[in-house]
This record gives C-alpha cells, structure tokens and sequence, in this order.
C-alpha cells in the first residue's frame, strides 16, 4: 500500500518535474517489479506417495548461495476407497541439500536431501485442533489433520542441453520420511522397529527458472 | 576428456546404487535413455502401492480387509458349545502401550486356563491404520481367539472404517457355552445423531432371541456416566440390558484403571478393565453357580 502511495506521488512529480523524476521513478518500479520476480516459481516438483497423498505436484523456490535450500508448495490428493471420498492434502516443504557432486555437465548428485513437511488434509473428518464438543481441548492431545513429516533422501539430476533445452534440468529422488505421531510411537515402544515407521516416496524436479 | 569419462565412471557406480546398471546404459543414450527412465518410473508407481514402505496418507484405510472378530467368534462359538464353565480375559487401552501389549499376550499365553480374550477398545492412539495393524500383529500371537469392541480412539480420523475392515460390524454378539456376549459401540461423542450410538435398533434385534441362552454379558467400551456415553439415554440403556435373560455385569474398559461400579444402585455390575501402561487385566470365570473375577498384574 504503501509503497502505491509512494508510486502515486512519484508519478505527480514526473508531471511536475519532467526528465530527473522519469528515471527515479523508473528505478523505483523496476526495483518494484524485480522483487515480484523473485516469487516467480522456479521450479515444478511431482512427488508420489510419502504420506501427503497419492500424487503431489506444485512449485517452488530455491535460494542461498549454491542453491543449498528449496521450499515447495505441493497440492496433492488421496483417492476415494470405498466410504471415504477423495481427499485433497496441502503440503508446505522446506528442502536441504549440503552437497552437490558434479560428475560431469550432464549429470549432478546430490548424495543427501533433508528437509521437514508439513502436510494438511481437507475434510470435515480431521481437525486441527480438538473440537469443542469435548470435555477439554486436551481431551485429544494431538491434531489428526496437520501432521509434520521429517526426510532423508537422495536425488540425481539431468541438465538439459543448453542449445536444445526448454528446461534447465531434471531431477529424480526418492525419499525415506516419518512423521511426528509415527516417531512418538516407535521412540516410546521397543516394538515398533524404524522400518515400521518408515514411508517411502518417489519424484521428479522440473528446473525452468 | 579423460577427466569427463572418469567423472561418468565414478557416476555409474553411484547410480547403481539407485537404479541399477539396465536403466543407466539407456539412460545414457540420450532419447531410449528418456523412455526408459519414465518406462522404470511407470513400472514403480504401479507396483510400488504393494510395497509396505509406500503410505500415501497416515489416515489412508487402505487396509486388508481381515474381520477378525468374525473368524474368532466362530473359533468361540465351535470350541466351546458345550462347556458350562468359560474363562476369559478382559483387556483394554492398549493405545499406545505396544510394549506392555505384547507383554500381556505373552502372560496370557502362559497360562493353561483361559478359553478367550476380550480387548476393551481403544485400540490404537491416534486411529491411524498403521497402529491397529501393530496391535492386530501383537494380538494375533494370541493362542486363544480374542474379540474387540471399539472405543473412541478407533474412530478418530479415518478409524471407524479401519476398525470394520479389521475386525467387522461395531455392534455384534456371540454365544460362547450358554452365554451371550453383547457387544456394542458407546463411543456417542465422537458421532453425530447421524450414527446411533448405543444402537437401540441393534439392542432390540438381540432381544428378539431369548431363548438359545441362559446368561447375558454386556460389553461396552465406555459405560454410562462417562463422558463419551449418551447419558441422555443411559437409564434405557440400562433397562434394556437388564432385560437379555440373567444379565451377569457389564464390562468395559475406557478410564485407564480397575473400577468395580454399581453405576444405578441395582447391583448389576459394571467391571471396567486397567489399561496396558498399568500392565493388568481382568480374568472371569463363569460357572452354573455364579462368577468370579480377578485382578491379574503382569
């Protein structure tokens, strides 16, 4: 808002003031423009299965100096069985990757992608937080629609020729993930082994930007 | 040049770790390189929902569908047609005590004297599939049959469906020796009127048959005056238990501790079952004369 304001009187000036203004105010609205460009997406990412539903797709940002960090915003869905209707799931993904092995120009490792999701559904059946209908909001200590999820994965990347491409590169990964009701489970129990709360999930990255 | 051979060398042997030597010799001829990736990546997504590892949702009721109390109820009925005397166990709450779960069916299985096992409810914590399937996993070490009434965290989420896949209808009864054991969902607050909880509808239906039996148990997860029972309707449902031929108690399980309650002041009996983090059961006998119980720590 403010920053229109800003913009509105720069513009009044330019009437008023001619040549000096025209460039300040130019300045001023590329600066403005290049900070939405930041938000442009920069990639696509299609994840299969991992606990956020049957097929996820969405976008995302990478950032950091060697592109270290990637946040990604996944739509996904759980299909219908039998009573239970199709599910949309909304995931919120922050990425790490510490290291990035070029074997040649063609092909990248990366030998580690960590990261945290956290991952909601959307229906009547799941709540955030305890309904009111009982006694106490902790009559149920825990929400059965956001559950946060911590992986461990690798990925491989293709970059595209950059005579013929129209996409930077490729990537596959695949992911080993738990989440937080799973982990609570297995670290106060003996007999819940780290294979049982295990989840396994495949993707690909699609880098345009 | 050298260096980039070296480098795709050093590659394969990583990549052989992660897709196997077949995919990379395609993958590195560029355009059959593509379609065999995707191909590879077809053919995983198709078989992989098989696999274990895969979960699309903690929530998900992709389930096998087993109906574990149907099986055991005929194991029940067929093994003890004939005995005037039937021992049993009442358990519940095993939550998320898995330990102390398997440590109780390994008690249990110690012992030469009991005919069946009835677990109170509450299955799992959290309602989530994958904690009925470690129950189910311990449970079935069992060496007697067992059934399983649901409580109010097997209805949590997707729960309610997952406990019907598992184990059957969520208001059923069965006969064992000259005893009918009536077991009913009282979990009414997690639904809406929309599912009638306790079924009347059910309760009645039973009552329609007096006569193939000659003692009653009613078994509940949560009993009148708790506040997951419809204590709008827990005088009728008391009267109408009263009414199944030479009711001997109510069991249930549900509030973590051993509680003996004379809920309405007329002597029948409710027995409410510890939960596993307490590590303890109850054990009854029924005979021609009478009862006993007993509280068992393990």
């Amino acid at each position: 808002m403010k920053r229109l304001i800003f913009s509105a009187l720069l513009l009044f000036f330019l009437c008023v003031s001619g040549g000096y203004a025209q460039t300040k105010h130019d300045r001023n609205v590329e600066r403005y423009k290049s900070s939405w460009d930041r938000l442009i997406p920069r990639y696509a990412k299609l994840q299969f299965a991992g606990s956020m539903g049957f097929l996820s797709a969405g976008v995302g940002w990478d950032y950091g100096r060697s592109k270290h960090w990637e946040t990604d915003v996944l739509l996904g869905f759980v299909p219908a069985f039998k009573h239970d209707d199709t599910k949309v799931t909304l995931t919120l993904k922050q990425n790490y990757m510490p290291w990035k092995i070029h074997f040649s120009q063609k092909f990248m490792f990366e030998p580690l992608a960590c990261g945290i999701y956290i991952n909601t559904i959307f229906s009547d059946n799941f709540w955030a937080r305890t309904p009111i209908k009982y006694p106490s909001n902790k009559y149920y200590s825990f929400s059965t629609r956001i559950r946060t999820h911590v992986f461990l994965g690798e990925r491989i990347t293709l970059n595209f020729d950059p005579e013929k491409r129209k996409s930077d590169s490729l990537s596959f990964f695949y992911e080993l993930s738990t989440n937080d009701l799973y982990f609570i489970s297995a670290v106060s129990n003996r007999y819940i082994k780290l294979k049982d709360i295990l989840s396994l999930s495949f993707g690909l990255k699609l880098q345009f930007l | 040049m050298q260096k980039t051979l070296k480098n795709d060398i050093v590659f394969v042997v990583f990549f052989i770790r992660l897709r196997g030597f077949m995919v990379m010799r395609y993958f590195m001829k560029e355009k059959i390189g593509k379609i065999a990736l995707w191909g590879v990546l077809g053919a995983v997504s198709l078989l992989l929902p098989a696999c274990d590892l895969i979960e699309y949702h903690p929530y998900d009721v992709r389930v096998k569908s087993q109906k574990i109390n149907r099986r055991n109820i005929e194991r029940i009925e067929s093994a003890f047609r004939d005995s005037d005397t039937i021992r049993f166990v009442l358990m519940g709450d095993s939550q998320r005590w898995y330990d102390e779960t398997e440590a109780c069916v390994s008690h249990i299985n110690k012992r030469n004297d009991v005919d069946f096992v009835i677990h109170g409810g509450d299955i799992s914590d959290f309602g989530m599939p994958k904690e009925f399937e470690w129950v189910r996993d311990i449970m079935s070490n069992l060496k007697v049959p067992y059934v399983a009434v649901i409580g109010n965290h097997d209805i949590i989420g997707n729960g309610a469906e997952v406990f019907e896949k598992m184990y059957g209808e969520e208001n059923y009864s069965f006969i064992a020796g000259k005893t009918k054991f009536l077991c009913m969902n009282t979990n009414a607050l997690e639904f809406d009127y929309s599912h009638p909880v306790p079924n009347f509808e059910f309760i009645y239906s039973e009552l329609n048959d007096t006569v193939s039996y000659d003692k009653t148990v009613a078994v509940m997860h949560t009993r009148p005056e708790d506040e997951q029972f419809n204590n709008n309707v827990k005088l009728p449902f008391h009267e109408l238990m009263k009414r199944f031929p030479n009711l001997q108690f109510c069991l249930h399980a549900h509030n973590h501790s051993t509680q003996i309650t004379d809920v309405f002041d007329d002597g029948v009996i409710y027995y409410g079952c510890a939960c596993m983090k307490k590590r303890s059961y109850l054990y009854f006998v029924l005979t021609p004369e009478g009862y006993s119980y007993e509280e068992v720590d393990f």
